[in-house]
Formats: structure tokens, sequence, C-alpha cells
């Protein structure tokens, strides 16, 4: 700005709710550029020099705003006349970016298409890097916590006899023995047995490494085939550290809608949680095809016969309806037995 | 509809348009993706300042004066906090329990704190709000009064609802004015009945349907159940959530005054805001999203049309108070926790 110039708005008095009629005139003096705020009856209210006065980043059509150090308010609606005192800001390059434009169209696209990769590729990188900085000795804390509250919630000790266990042990000890030395000595392999009535035959993988089996398991399916495929479905989640891996991508998830989403209103943000909670029900389901794949190929390379998975499922599976899969952290048993079919068919 | 039937009254009045919003609303989620969540901050202060600067009453506007940067301070200290929190849930499940407590003990200072900022960082014609809500007075409202309120099973609620808006209305300053809201607990028993009333007459509609469209028995068939709490959920309780909240944000404007012999104004009905929510959402999730700003600015119209202030002596009088620092950490805990906070606008 080379010349003297001026300006209509309303000035707001400092420290109060007073407004009224005034222009802004700026002009060099000694080689700084000073601005002054005159009331319409030629009475001066501010004056100090511009680069000590507060201008707010111009926003839509909003008033455009000038506050000096005392806390004096003047406003404007002339966009365009009071640009020659915002000129060159990083505010203005930023309102340059939010003007209804083409432009938009690209930036449009731009979401769309982060938005998806985000959604589909960057929370599980998000997961994989949270993953890899957890500490091990963090891991295995997850474990003994976990475990605290399972005994403490639904567990009772073992009512195994000693052959049964052994026998038990020795599957794993075969089974565990086929997984690759790298991926064995990399976590703190444990079997441990438990009275769980509630639960029925089941079997659960902690991230640790820490693998608990129901005495029903053990007595409902003796078939050393379906205790060798439980175990290696079982050690597939360790491996592929899909307990922390969902709860990273959950927490990620729910940070991610917060933050970037905002304030969506009543009724939307119901839908977005209902979705996000579907959403992560797919992605359960789909670890627990995996680890069924893992528990098949391992469990058939310690020379076990993978048929017993299959015959695990289809024996559960009977006499339970198969509907409603989207609703359940679980592929229903006959589509599981499908899968484990056809998997089973490559193997050999 | 318009409030403004006596000189002395003023409708509010919101200028923004959705065509201008979208540009700015698709900037701040595009920067916020490409910094990884980091210009959220900023994006928030946009928001705010969009939506505030763009309200008027009587050619005055509201104004938003938090810098990104203090929300992102405050956003990374909740966050950082929140991590530890779950490593040690995880890890030992005594001291989490602990912890627990104590978060629990923290939320009414969380909460009084978000209160606090909100109000200072917010200004109306020049001169800001503030808020005086003590930790104590949080403690009872936000902490003892909700498991009273669970022990009498809920049917004391529309009592702690009433106490909770006297707590956020009561301590709201406007420079040296005082707000003041003096409502009859009748009115606000008489919403939750009405609310109370549609859940049951759907719920029971809902149940005859069904049943008897299925010939099996209802009790035996979890798809009859299922349905039945569905319809329940969205056609009766939805619904009904809009209707206490109309009914009541009508009562609590329209018995809250300020200093100087003003008094706010509210008319919204609950079937215009019912089917305003329902078809934004229907837009927003057809149009994957994109028609978000627009869905805002209809509620932001739809509220402001439908809300005024009668004025007392002149709006020219208010005094501003001196400036007082205030933290972020509770506005970010409400952000990320979902908690509405802001100026009942």
């Amino acid at each position: 700005m080379t010349q003297a110039f001026s300006l209509q708005g309303h000035v707001y008095l400092a420290v109060s709710s007073r407004r009224m009629a005034a222009r802004i005139e700026a002009a060099p003096y000694e080689g700084v550029i000073w601005v002054r705020v005159i009331a319409e009856d030629g009475q001066e209210l501010a004056r100090a020099p511009l680069a000590d006065a507060k201008i707010d980043t111009a926003l839509g059509r909003t008033a455009r705003k000038l506050t000096f150090d005392d806390g004096t308010l003047f406003e404007t609606q002339d966009h365009a006349g009071f640009e020659a005192l915002d000129t060159g800001t990083r505010g203005a390059r930023l309102y340059a970016l939010e003007r209804f434009g083409p432009h938009l169209i690209a930036f449009t696209a731009a979401c769309l298409v982060a938005a998806f990769l985000l959604w589909r590729y960057g929370l599980d990188t998000i997961a994989a890097l949270a993953v890899a900085a957890t500490p091990q000795v963090v891991v295995e804390k997850i474990d003994t916590g976990t475990l605290q509250t399972i005994d403490f919630a639904m567990a009772e000790d073992s009512m195994l006899t000693n052959e049964e266990e052994a026998r038990a042990r020795s599957i794993y000890a075969r089974v565990l023995a086929a997984l690759p030395e790298n991926e064995r000595n990399t976590r703190d392999f444990e079997l441990l047995f438990r009275a769980m009535p509630a639960v029925g035959p089941n079997a659960f993988a902690l991230p640790g490494g820490t693998i608990v089996v129901t005495d029903e398991l053990i007595r409902e399916f003796p078939d050393a085939d379906v205790i060798a495929g439980i175990l290696g479905h079982e050690i597939g989640h360790v491996v592929e550290d899909h307990g922390l891996h969902r709860l990273y991508r959950s927490l990620g998830a729910y940070a991610l809608i917060a933050l970037l989403v905002g304030e969506t209103g009543p009724m939307l943000e119901d839908i977005l949680l209902e979705g996000n909670a579907l959403l992560s029900l797919s992605y359960s389901r789909a670890q627990e095809s995996a680890a069924d794949e893992f528990g098949l190929t391992l469990s058939h390379r310690a020379g076990f016969d993978p048929i017993g998975l299959k015959i695990f499922f289809e024996r559960l599976g009977a006499g339970i309806g198969d509907d409603m899969q989207w609703m359940s952290t679980h592929p229903n048993h006959s589509s599981r037995v499908e899968a484990i079919e056809l998997y089973i068919r490559g193997l050999e | 509809m318009s409030l403004e039937q006596k000189n002395n009254s003023r409708d509010f009045i919101f200028k923004g348009n959705a065509k201008e919003w979208f540009g700015i609303w698709i900037v701040n989620l595009l920067l916020s993706i490409v910094t990884i969540g980091v210009y959220s901050a900023w994006a928030k202060v946009r928001t705010k300042k969009y939506f505030y600067g763009n309200t008027f009453v009587d050619g005055r506007n509201f104004d938003y004066h938090a810098t990104g940067g203090q929300i992102l301070k405050g956003r990374l200290i909740i966050i950082a906090a929140i991590i530890v929190f779950q490593i040690i849930l995880t890890i030992l499940p005594v001291v989490g329990l602990f912890l627990f407590i104590g978060l629990i003990l923290l939320f009414p200072w969380l909460i009084t704190r978000a209160m606090v900022f909100n109000a200072r960082m917010s200004s109306f014609s020049n001169v800001r709000f503030d808020f005086v809500g003590t930790y104590g007075r949080a403690a009872l409202v936000y902490l003892l009064y909700p498991i009273l309120s669970a022990l009498t099973l809920y049917t004391t609620f529309p009592i702690l609802d009433r106490t909770v808006k006297r707590f956020t209305i009561d301590n709201l300053r406007f420079g040296t004015a005082e707000f003041k809201v003096d409502i009859p607990l009748g009115a606000f028993y008489k919403a939750a009945v009405i609310a109370l009333l549609w859940v049951m007459v759907v719920a029971a509609a809902a149940y005859l349907t069904i049943a008897s469209a299925i010939i099996a028995s209802p009790e035996d068939n979890p798809m009859a159940v299922m349905l039945t709490g569905y319809a329940v959920f969205f056609i009766g309780l939805i619904p009904a959530g809009f209707i206490y909240q109309a009914l009541t944000r009508n009562i609590i404007y329209n018995s809250t005054t300020l200093s100087g012999g003003h008094a706010l104004r509210s008319n919204v009905s609950a079937t215009q805001l019912f089917w305003i929510a329902l078809s934004n959402m229907l837009v927003v999730v057809l149009t994957l999203g994109l028609m978000l700003p627009w869905a805002q600015v209809r509620v932001a119209r739809y509220l402001s049309d439908h809300t005024g202030v009668e004025i007392g002596s002149s709006l020219d009088d208010f005094i501003g108070t001196e400036q007082e620092k205030a933290t972020a950490l509770g506005d970010a805990y409400s952000d990320i926790e979902g908690l509405d906070v802001g100026l009942p606008i």
C-alpha cells in the first residue's frame, strides 16, 4: 500500500458491546503504515501501526475484522477494499483455496479417494505400525492382565486328568514344532487349561502367545486332528497379531471419525457408529478365516489330518441356525466348513 | 415463522450458505487428511468461526477466538493420556481400576474446563462470554445426581436434566451480565411424559404388526424380537429424543433472561426438527457425505429462524471483562468423547 485509503464499516468500542458506524483509514507515516478508526462525528477512536493490529483470516462472506491491542474492533463487509490491508498472507491463500470454483471438484475427488484409501489401507497401516511399536513386554503383560480377568470372571481350575493333559500337550508340541523357528522364538508361547462350562468347547489366544483351551473341548473332541486344527488356528491368531491389530484398528477408526468428521448432528452420528461397528465385525470375520487357513496349513505340516477343523465346525454347526452372519464376529459354521473343504483340496 | 411480533424483539439470523460452506469444509477435510489429522484443530476453529460469524442478532454477529495451536495442544495431551490409560488398564488391571476412579473424579473438572474454554473463546458484539461453574457443583450435577437418578430408575430424569440445564445456563456470563434460567419442573416432566408415550405407542404398534406378520409365536422367534427392537429404536426412541429436546429447548429458552431485561425466545417444532434430521441423514448417506455442509447449514438456519431475543435495555450497554486464560484440555476431551458443550445457540 503506497497511498492513503479509507474504508466504511462499524466499530465496537474496547471491552464493550457499543457499536457505531465508523471508517478506517490507513496511511504511511515515517516508513510505517498506520491505521486509524474514525467515528462519523470525526472523533478518532483507535490508532496503531498496521503491523500491530490483529487481522482475522478471511472466511467466506463473514465480516472482515481488525482488532487493536486495547480491544477496539473494526469490522466491514467491504471484502474487496479490506484486501488492501491483508495481502499475500497465509490466510489470503487459504481463503483463495476455499472459494467456490472448479478446483473444488479436484479437492472433492481427492477427499473421496483419500477417505477410501484411509479406510481400505490406512487403518491397517496405522494398526501395523502401532503393533510394531508395541514392546513385547507390554504384549506379555496384556496376557497376564487378561488372564487374571478371565480367571476372575468365568474360568475354574482345569479338571482334566494328567493323561488327558499330557496327550493335549504332546499334540500342541507337534503343531508348534511345525512353526518356522523364527516365528516360534519371537513369541512366548504357553498352553493353559481351564474349566469353562459357560463357554463350552472352545479355545482362545491372547496376543502375547498364551493359548487357553477349555476342558470341554478336550473332553468333547478327543480326536487329535480336531485339537491340532484348533491349536493351529489359535497359533495363527498369535503369529499374525490379530488381537492387537483389531484393537488398534478400532481405536484408529474411532479417533479418525471423531477428529475428521467432527459434529455431524443427531442420527447421522448413530449411523456412523453403527456402520463402524458393522465394518469392524467383517474385519474380525476375515481374521477368523485367515486363522482357519493358517491352522489348516500348520496342522497339515505337523502330520495331522486337516479334516479335524472341519469336523469341529460341522459338529458345532449342527443344531444352530446359521442366518445373520453379518451380525457376528465369526463366520457362520456352514460357510466356514465350505471354505475349509476348499482350502484342504488346495493343500493336497 | 417469525418471532418478531413486538418491535423490541429480534430474530437470530443465519447468513451462511451451503455453497460457500462446502468450499471451506472440503478444504478443512482435505488438509486434515493430508496432515494426518493435525489440521483438524484449525479446521475446528474455521468451522466455529464460520457458523458463529454468520449468526446475527440486530446486525451484530457472534465470533469464535480460539487458535488452532491451542486446540491441537489440548488434543495431543488428551490423546497421549488416553493411550497411557489404555496401556495401564490392560497391563495392570488393578492399578487401572484406581485410575478409572480417578478419571471419574476428573470428569466434572474436564467438563467445566470445556465450558469455560468454549465460553471465553466465544463473543457477541465484541464482548466475550465466560463460565463460572465450580468443580464442586459440577461433581454434584455430573456424578452424584446421575447416580441418584439411576437409583430411582430414572423416574427423576427430568429433575436431573433441569439441574444440568441450570448449571450450564446460570453459570454463563456475557461480559459482566448474568444469564438466569427459571424453569418450572412440571414442564420438564410434561416433555418427558409426551416422549415416553410416543415410545410406548410405537413399541405396541411395532410388536403387534410384526408379531402378526410372523405366524410363529414371537417369543420363540429371535428375528421378530430383533425387528421389533429396530423399529422401536428408529421410529420410537430417536423421534422421542427429538420430541423431548424440542419441547425442553423451547421451555429453557423462553425461561432464560440476561441482566439488562433481555429474554431469549424459542419456538422450534419437534416434527420439523425430526424431519430435518431424517432427510439430512438420507441425503448425506446417499451422497457419500458430500452434502453434509448443506445439511449443517440447513440445521443452523432452522434453529436461528426459531430463536430470538426480546431486548430490554440497549444491546450497546454490555461491558466486557478482563481477558482470562483458558486451558483447551477439557475442550479436547469433549471433542474426542463427542460431548456437546458449546454455547446453547
